[in-house]
């Protein structure tokens, strides 16, 4: 018999406001512990919570892109559990309505076909802080991460591999940096992950009993807790036993998962609606608000790219693969450059200069207009290739714009007869190679060309002088 | 130009003291030493006063002073000496809701009333005292002992806003900040012959109250006449950032009340036939100076009273779970976390909010959910519906506020069922969200006093308190004091 492993997965994403999602608080954990903490994220006498539209915003983004129905009317329920980075002892949550329902996440399965993994719902909560636990007996409490706005975008269960489920997360993570809702980063723990996993004999319908493997921070070990975890199943049902619904906990360092709780210790949360919290209403507006400003989507601008743009299919991925490279090389054409010398100038000097300084497209220091006017010097034949990339490097390393740069740069000399003049004084002094050329030997023009640019001081247009150099070679 | 150091009677009003500062008949150091005074002894004597804070009210009484000399006063309120609740958050002293688990707590921030109030020029001279978390009809479960009523000494003052009733019923001069989650204001100020005031829900923000049940609780003022709330309504209410559930609400162009309706289930068997006779009395003097009065029923009321304890006690399981020993509460040193948790919880509440949280977290629990909190949900929306049909055929209901008159202290306080039928006829408002004015209406053969509610439709506070403010100018119940001061 073989057997078929589903997985539904739980997705956890910090938004990346610039404030927490109940409170005034810097979202920043990066802070002194309980730096970033005032009375209602530490849940003091008398505070109350005030919802972040900002995070509501956010929300409002991933739902649309993920393809959710937007509920008009939600509201924030509270989860009650004790534990010491909770202050406030429940966690503000949407269980009972939450604000999106719906919605899919596209995803490449292991042959590469494109599939589609199908959500339940997301909704808003906000996080807990953080227990450290020392070797001295010793727990710390940082509140620094203490409500911070997340999403939990929560999916139906769908048969895959542990590759495809990482796939799964991955996606994700691609869509919410691509829209700005999260910086989705799983080693700053503001991407995580927690998995269901159940195997069923393939070809059978019912779903086998799952277990969850939870607070997964990484891409391998969301693939290989499901490999090891559905590996382990199936062993247990194939001796005969069954699998006890329960939450296990995944092993990174052994590759196994461990018994943790089984569902009769599942805390009851007593969910009910916060009373402190009205009703969330979005309107149409809001929502319409949020899908205008939202970035054109990878898919789309790849047709964009590929099928109007004509640019090839393998060029175009480097430019899609983030979109500020894409908005770059899109203002690299809004300041006057064709499709094609937009594509290989970012592709070629841009992403170049990015890759030698280790730099983010953010910091870099060029701007696509400046660029855009060196790149039109080259196209009007008023400066060579190399000295339009020469231009280009020698601003960054200045701190000078490129078209001061340019404005510097005396222009090359394309005028017929001074060309002519210096081909024929080099040609007069190079019979020989003359001879070799017209003997077969096309390599010499190269040394030719540099001849000539040499009696030049670098000031012929090279692409004029190779043509008159040919020209007369053949003539004579 | 400044008349010699005299006070105003003890009796005063907020309102009559205001025309003697600006008459300069009194100045507000004055008035703030005197009342300092009557803090310091009557206050805790009763045991009202849990903390004053001579130093900086004195400070604040002066800076008022100079204000007025330079003719720059801030409102009606200033000078005025106030006191808050120790479940409502102050700068000043401690807030510790009258709980050992919140011993010594300072909040170093005051309540958004209490700084609407101070900005107003308002002086905050002390705290006072309550039932613990606010739990309680009567002060006694307070980790600062009980309050006495000054009406007789041997009964209660009524909770859980017994200090501060006690307080507006034995001199004048000040207004109070309490709190009413299901009858907190109204039914003290009626054990203690005072006026108080429980707004519509969202009208006063509650930031710096400290939670019992959130979607009942509001901060309320208990003086000694219905003007008096009227003037500290104003300051306070309105929306408020820091508490999403607060709202500005214009009311004040709206028509007098003339409609008043009694309420036919406030004269039942289980009410007292001298309060019911008091407040009928009430009801036929309204209608000699032109009220109409008609009788309805009010649907559910019923039910109101179990509906409460389910909510109520449901919010407060959540609502006190911060107080783990952890970060908030006093820690019992442990093993373990679940000890620490146990050990500082279960010595640090007392059996009455130890009571309400057990309560609260199995009505919340899988398997009960919906037999209890989820019903409680749908009665409170009949009630809510119900109140508001009755209030489309007039302007307001008119019941009393206690079904019997104060009781002896220590009578009902091991019987907790005999303490929770206190809030029979004052949890309606809070469930329903609207607003209750109660006012003294007259004593029984006993000398005890009785007071009467008016409940108006949500938004509909200043029409109430308005109605108030004639009813207290046709009678002089409000006027009276415990040891004959009256006017």
């Amino acid at each position: 018999m073989t057997w078929q492993t589903v997985v539904g997965l739980e997705i956890h994403a910090q938004m990346s406001t610039d404030t927490k999602m109940f409170c005034a608080c810097v979202r920043e954990t990066g802070s002194e512990a309980n730096h970033n903490i005032c009375p209602v994220c530490t849940g003091w006498p008398g505070a109350l919570p005030v919802l972040n539209a900002a995070a509501v915003r956010r929300a409002i983004r991933a739902a649309i892109s993920l393809g959710c129905q937007i509920q008009p009317e939600s509201r924030f329920d509270r989860k009650n559990y004790f534990y010491p980075d909770l202050p406030k002892g429940y966690q503000i949550s949407q269980f009972y309505r939450p604000y999106a329902l719906g919605g899919e996440i596209h995803f490449p399965r292991e042959d590469g076909t494109d599939a589609v993994l199908p959500l339940v719902r997301i909704h808003m909560e906000e996080d807990a802080g953080k227990s450290i636990h020392a070797d001295d007996q010793t727990s710390r409490i940082d509140l620094n991460r203490c409500s911070s706005p997340l999403l939990e975008i929560v999916t139906e269960p769908l048969p895959m591999s542990g590759v495809e489920a990482a796939n799964c997360v991955r996606s994700t993570r691609e869509i919410l940096r691509w829209i700005g809702v999260s910086d989705a980063d799983m080693e700053k723990g503001n991407l995580r992950a927690d998995v269901n996993v159940s195997v069923r004999p393939t070809g059978s319908d019912p779903l086998g009993t799952r277990t969850e493997l939870k607070n997964l921070n990484s891409f391998v070990s969301i693939q290989r807790s499901v490999e090891v975890e559905s590996a382990r199943q199936i062993q247990v049902l194939e001796a005969g036993g069954v699998i006890r619904q329960e939450t296990r906990l995944w092993n990174q360092e052994d590759e196994v998962t461990e018994e943790m709780r089984g569902k009769e210790d599942s805390p009851d949360y007593r969910y009910f609606p916060d009373p402190d919290l009205p009703v969330v209403i979005i309107e149409e507006t809001d929502i319409e608000r949020e899908r205008s400003s939202l970035p054109e989507t990878p898919a789309s601008r790849r047709v964009r790219l590929v099928e109007q743009l004509q640019i090839a299919p393998r060029e175009a991925e480097s430019i899609l693969s983030r979109r500020e490279y894409g908005d770059f090389f899109d203002a690299m054409m809004a300041a006057g450059l064709s499709a094609a010398s937009a594509s290989n100038w970012f592709r070629g000097e841009v992403l170049r200069h990015l890759n030698e300084l280790e730099l983010n497209l953010d910091d870099y220091p060029l701007t696509a207009e400046s660029i855009a006017a060196v790149v039109k010097s080259v196209e009007e034949d008023r400066i060579s290739v190399a000295k339009g990339r020469e231009i280009l490097q020698k601003s960054i390393a200045d701190g000078r714009s490129p078209t001061e740069i340019l404005a510097e740069t005396s222009e090359q000399v394309s005028d017929e007869s001074t060309l002519k003049a210096w081909v024929q004084g080099v040609l007069e002094s190079h019979p020989d190679v003359v001879d070799k050329i017209r003997a077969g030997d096309a390599r010499l023009m190269g040394f030719l060309t540099g001849q000539v640019m040499q009696a030049s001081k670098g000031a012929a247009n090279p692409r004029k002088v190779q043509q008159i150099l040919q020209r007369l070679i053949q003539q004579s | 130009m400044s008349s010699p150091p005299s006070l105003p009677p003890r009796h005063a009003t907020v309102g009559e003291v205001t025309r003697w500062l600006g008459e300069h008949r009194c100045s507000a150091r004055q008035l703030i030493d005197g009342y300092l005074d009557f803090l310091e002894h009557l206050g805790r004597e009763i045991g009202a006063v849990v903390e004053t804070f001579p130093e900086q009210a004195r400070a604040a009484a002066d800076q008022s002073d100079q204000r007025r000399a330079a003719g720059e006063i801030l409102g009606p309120l200033d000078g005025i000496p106030f006191t808050a609740k120790m479940n409502i958050t102050t700068e000043q002293g401690t807030s510790d809701a009258s709980s050992s688990i919140l011993k010594g707590f300072r909040a170093h921030e005051d309540a958004t009333a209490v700084r609407r109030l101070r900005a107003a020029g308002a002086v905050l001279t002390g705290k006072s005292n309550c039932d613990e978390f606010a739990m309680g009809a009567s002060n006694e479960t307070s980790s600062h002992g009980v309050v006495s009523n000054p009406w007789d000494r041997s009964r209660v003052p009524g909770g859980s806003s017994g200090g501060a009733a006690a307080l507006a019923g034995s001199h004048g001069w000040a207004f109070h900040l309490g709190s009413d989650t299901g009858g907190s204001i109204r039914q003290p100020a009626a054990f203690c012959s005072a006026t108080g005031f429980k707004p519509t829900w969202g009208r006063v923000s509650r930031r710096g109250l400290i939670a019992f049940g959130s979607s009942l609780d509001q901060i309320c003022p208990v003086a000694r006449d219905s003007e008096d709330c009227r003037q500290v309504l104003q300051v306070m209410e309105g929306h408020d950032p820091l508490d999403a559930t607060s709202l500005t609400l214009d009311d004040e162009t709206v028509q007098p009340i003339s409609r008043v309706a009694l309420v036919s289930e406030g004269f039942g068997p289980a009410i007292d036939e001298q309060i019911a006779t008091a407040v009928q009395t009430a009801a036929s003097q309204m209608a000699d100076q032109g009220i109409e009065i008609i009788e309805r029923s009010l649907p559910h009321i019923e039910a109101a009273n179990a509906c409460y304890q389910v909510i109520a006690t449901a919010e407060a399981s959540s609502n006190l779970a911060r107080y783990d020993g952890v970060h908030i509460g006093a820690r019992e040193s442990s093993k373990d976390l679940q000890s620490l948790y146990e050990t500082s919880r279960h010595r640090g509440f007392g059996s009455e909010v130890r009571r309400r949280i057990l309560l609260g977290t199995f009505v919340l629990s899988a398997g009960y959910r919906e037999a209890y909190y989820t019903r409680a949900q749908a009665v409170r929306d009949l009630i809510r519906e119900g109140i508001d049909q009755v209030l489309e055929e007039c302007d307001a209901l008119l019941l009393p506020v206690s079904p019997f008159a104060p009781f002896p202290i220590g009578e009902r306080i091991d019987d907790p069922i005999a303490l929770y039928a206190c809030d029979i006829l004052t949890v309606t408002a809070n469930l329903a969200g609207v607003p209750a004015l109660a006012l003294p209406c007259g004593f029984d053969a006993s000398g005890l006093p009785i007071g009467m509610q008016l409940m108006g439709a949500r938004g509909s506070d200043h029409r109430l308190l308005e109605m108030g403010s004639r009813w207290q100018q046709w009678t002089d119940h409000h006027r009276a004091l415990p040891d004959g001061g009256a006017a």
